[in-house]
């Protein structure tokens, strides 16, 4: 169908040809020459387009051609239409498979030994010692899986503080694409839809560190876990989505929840408790509301719970709920998306049954934390952070380094030399009760790469 | 029996209105809209995702976008990895059957273009933003608006086959119009024919093809990337060395390298709109060259 666009090409440079004389209607004989002259060379250029044009079009035909001869099967979602047919690109440039590594790496320093950091620096793709940290090395695989999925994979590779090198399925799920009535399913390994951080890859995050509170409800690793999840799209005016997942409730990444046999909890060790009934099944729910107040600013509000059984007893339960606000603000004119100013907040609130009814130590653990930051994109590339945290719970816990009573102070400073990399300098300010310095100063110097597919953008 | 009879022929009017109501195409662009606007007429309802003052390639899957693809039946893209950072997670989290990629529902308009600047040879990252399979700023030129129209009018047609002779009839005077202002918009600006001159970011390639005039340097050191001193100062070196006349620069950019060369060389800075939308008064795909025809021409005033 080449030969229409080449048709066409041809037919704007011969109406300029054919309409531009009758144009001229210079009365002084010079004038009208000199203006003919100019105009002949501005047809001789459109001509010249023409003919680029058209060698473009032969060009593109031609880099087609050959791609597909080196390629025998075309992974190209076949155009449902003869529209497309000027560029034949087999180049992904409109493929949607994606493959991905970055890499995320701290030097740090604190003013508390490497043990103490440890409690504090909590999640496990912290920094979390003086020195060097390989935080996370990612590797993302992800694209269509036929007109019905998509599918995603992310492993991680890290070296630990003892230098091994440790590889782990952080996320391996399938998501529908086509269900009716706005429904969505996703299943398989994947992170529960839990506030606006849990979900979050650590080479996504603001800062260097996982916000105190979601380390301790949901472990170093964040909440994820093995199950399906099914969404539902409100067909309301404004964006309103409700999920409903159930996963599995055992784990290190289900912290407050069955966990790890022999993994500790206010000073009880937890058993090792198996899926016996549906109540032993971790249940989620979340329901995100998402708007634009403003050509400038946009909002997202959520609410979170999730609840299942955990292991300090046989027949113990745990509940998390959550809420969760977010706003960008962007000026009219924006270069590269710069300015901006975010702002992020979560607060959670954990109830822990600890051991069973019967157990003369039957207690509930009630644990409260939240978190807020801001942002300021103040120049194209330029981050400028800042993040305040506390974290309380109930009992005597001033010796507890997952209990205590907690705050912290997080300025940061982030710049992105491109789209594929980032240099972040971040410094943390800890009052605790657990540490007998009661504060610790830390500061942090993080390096990201990316190779690959260009990632998201996110909101 | 009578009163279902009557119930139900209610229900089938309702049924019937309601699939008579305006087709929901959702662009990428403004630029896009305009045009889909221009072709499309009363019979469809257009929203951009994103404004003409912005650069559409940093924006993000803000919930109120999904909001607008999820009941999207057509969705209109500039491609050509103009939306890489957004639209792959835009759709996954609309879940619209109708508008993935491949189906009907999905047009991308740069299926349909010669793009330029394409990159022989091997490329790297190193390059800065480039994008491998052409500069996807060919909305610039006139001409290929004529290729964007033709493509969105054949989709139209392809899903509201009831309304294709409008459509139709409604591109012949959206081409017949674009070949005749192209004319004018062009003599206009016969004084730049060939003159050298030089761009913020490589988005006036096209525009440059149309209008017969040289880009020979831009600002940012590589696409993408913000200029140094040291780019800067080899700049107004060749500046001054090729007497290079103009600047052109979108509204968004910062303009203090502009303003910058402009003391140092007396190089003239002329803000061009990119997009329909740039300005508030911009409002059709028409209006935005006659501003950019008018800024260009007060240029050549000197």
């Amino acid at each position: 169908m080449d030969y229409l666009c080449c048709r066409f090409q041809w037919l704007v440079a011969v109406g300029v040809l054919t309409l531009s004389p009758s144009v001229v209607l210079a009365s002084d004989e010079t004038d009208a020459l000199r203006r003919q002259l100019v105009e002949m060379k501005q047809q001789m250029q459109s001509l010249q387009n023409a003919y680029e044009d058209k060698l473009n079009t032969l060009e593109n035909r031609l880099s087609g051609l050959e791609e597909k001869s080196n390629k025998p099967a075309s992974v190209n979602p076949a155009p449902s239409s003869p529209i497309n047919s000027v560029r034949s690109d087999a180049t992904g440039n409109s493929s949607d498979f994606q493959i991905s590594l970055t890499g995320l790496f701290a030097a740090g320093g604190s003013s508390v030994d490497n043990d103490a950091l440890e409690g504090l620096q909590a999640g496990a793709h912290d920094p979390n010692q003086n020195g060097f940290t390989v935080q996370n090395v990612e590797l993302t695989i992800a694209g269509g899986v036929g007109p019905y999925f998509d599918a995603q994979a992310n492993i991680i590779y890290q070296i630990d503080n003892e230098g091994e090198t440790v590889v782990e399925l952080e996320e391996a799920f399938f998501v529908t694409k086509s269900l009716p009535f706005g429904l969505q399913v996703k299943g398989g390994q994947y992170y529960t839809e839990f506030g606006r951080h849990n979900v979050l890859h650590p080479h996504n995050w603001s800062f260097v560190d996982t916000p105190i509170i979601l380390t301790r409800f949901f472990g170093g690793d964040g909440l994820r876990s093995q199950g399906a999840r099914v969404s539902w799209l409100a067909p309301t005016d404004w964006y309103s989505e409700v999920y409903f997942g159930i996963q599995n409730a055992k784990g290190e990444t289900v912290t407050s929840f069955l966990n790890a046999a022999g993994e500790e909890i206010a000073g009880r060790t937890l058993l090792d408790r198996d899926v016996r009934d549906f109540n032993d099944l971790l249940y989620s729910v979340r329901w995100l509301n998402g708007f634009d107040v403003s050509d400038t600013l946009s909002m997202n509000i959520g609410l979170s719970g999730v609840w299942g059984p955990n292991a300090s007893g046989l027949d113990t339960d745990t509940q998390i709920v959550g809420a969760d606000m977010y706003f960008k603000w962007q000026p009219e004119y924006s270069q590269r998306g710069f300015p901006f100013v975010s702002s992020h907040t979560e607060i959670l609130k954990r109830w822990y049954e600890l051991g069973d009814n019967n157990d003369p130590s039957h207690d509930e653990l009630r644990d409260t934390g939240f978190f807020t930051q801001v942002l300021w994109g103040f120049s194209p590339g330029w981050v400028a952070g800042l993040r305040a945290e506390h974290a309380y719970a109930s009992g005597n816990t001033s010796t507890d380094p997952l209990r205590d009573n907690r705050s912290r102070l997080s300025p940061n400073l982030t710049w992105y030399p491109s789209e594929y990399s980032k240099v972040r300098l971040q410094y943390n300010r800890d009052w605790t009760q657990h540490l007998d310095e009661k504060t610790a100063d830390s500061l942090f110097l993080q390096v990201e790469f990316s190779l690959g597919s260009h990632s998201a953008h996110k909101f | 029996m009578f009163k279902i009879k009557a119930l139900l022929s209610a229900l089938l009017l309702a049924i019937s209105l309601n699939a008579e109501a305006a087709m929901r195409v959702v662009t990428s662009t403004q630029d896009l809209a305009a045009i889909t606007s221009a072709i499309g007429g009363k019979h469809v309802q257009v929203e951009s995702l994103t404004l003409g003052t912005r650069d559409p390639h940093y924006a993000v899957a803000k919930p109120s976008m999904i909001h607008k693809v999820y009941r999207a039946d057509l969705l209109i893209v500039v491609g050509a990895d103009m939306e890489v950072g957004w639209l792959p997670p835009l759709i996954q989290s609309a879940r619209n059957p109708r508008i993935q990629l491949g189906s009907s529902g999905y047009l991308d308009t740069s299926s349909v273009i010669p793009l330029l600047g394409k990159i022989q040879g091997p490329i790297s990252r190193n390059m800065g933003d480039v994008h491998a399979n052409g500069n996807p700023h060919y909305w610039l030129d006139p001409r290929n608006g004529i290729r964007m129209a033709k493509a969105i009018t054949e989709r139209l047609s392809i899903l509201d086959p009831e309304n294709s002779e409008v459509f139709q009839r409604r591109f012949n005077e959206f081409e017949k119009e674009i070949k005749e202002k192209l004319m004018a918009w062009q003599e206009r600006l016969l004084h730049l024919n060939k003159k050298p001159v030089v761009a913020y970011h490589n988005s006036f390639l096209y525009l440059a093809n149309a209008f017969n005039f040289n880009i020979v340097d831009e600002v940012e050191s590589k696409p993408g990337i913000a200029p140094s001193a040291a780019s800067l100062n080899s700049l107004v070196k060749r500046i001054q060395q090729e007497q290079i006349g103009f600047l052109i620069i979108e509204p968004y950019y910062e303009k203090r390298s502009a303003n910058f060369l402009n003391k140092q060389t007396g190089i003239k800075v002329i803000v061009l709109p990119q997009s329909v939308g740039a300005y508030p008064e911009i409002m059709t795909y028409f209006d935005l060259f006659e501003t950019i025809v008018q800024a260009l021409e007060k240029a050549g005033d000197s």
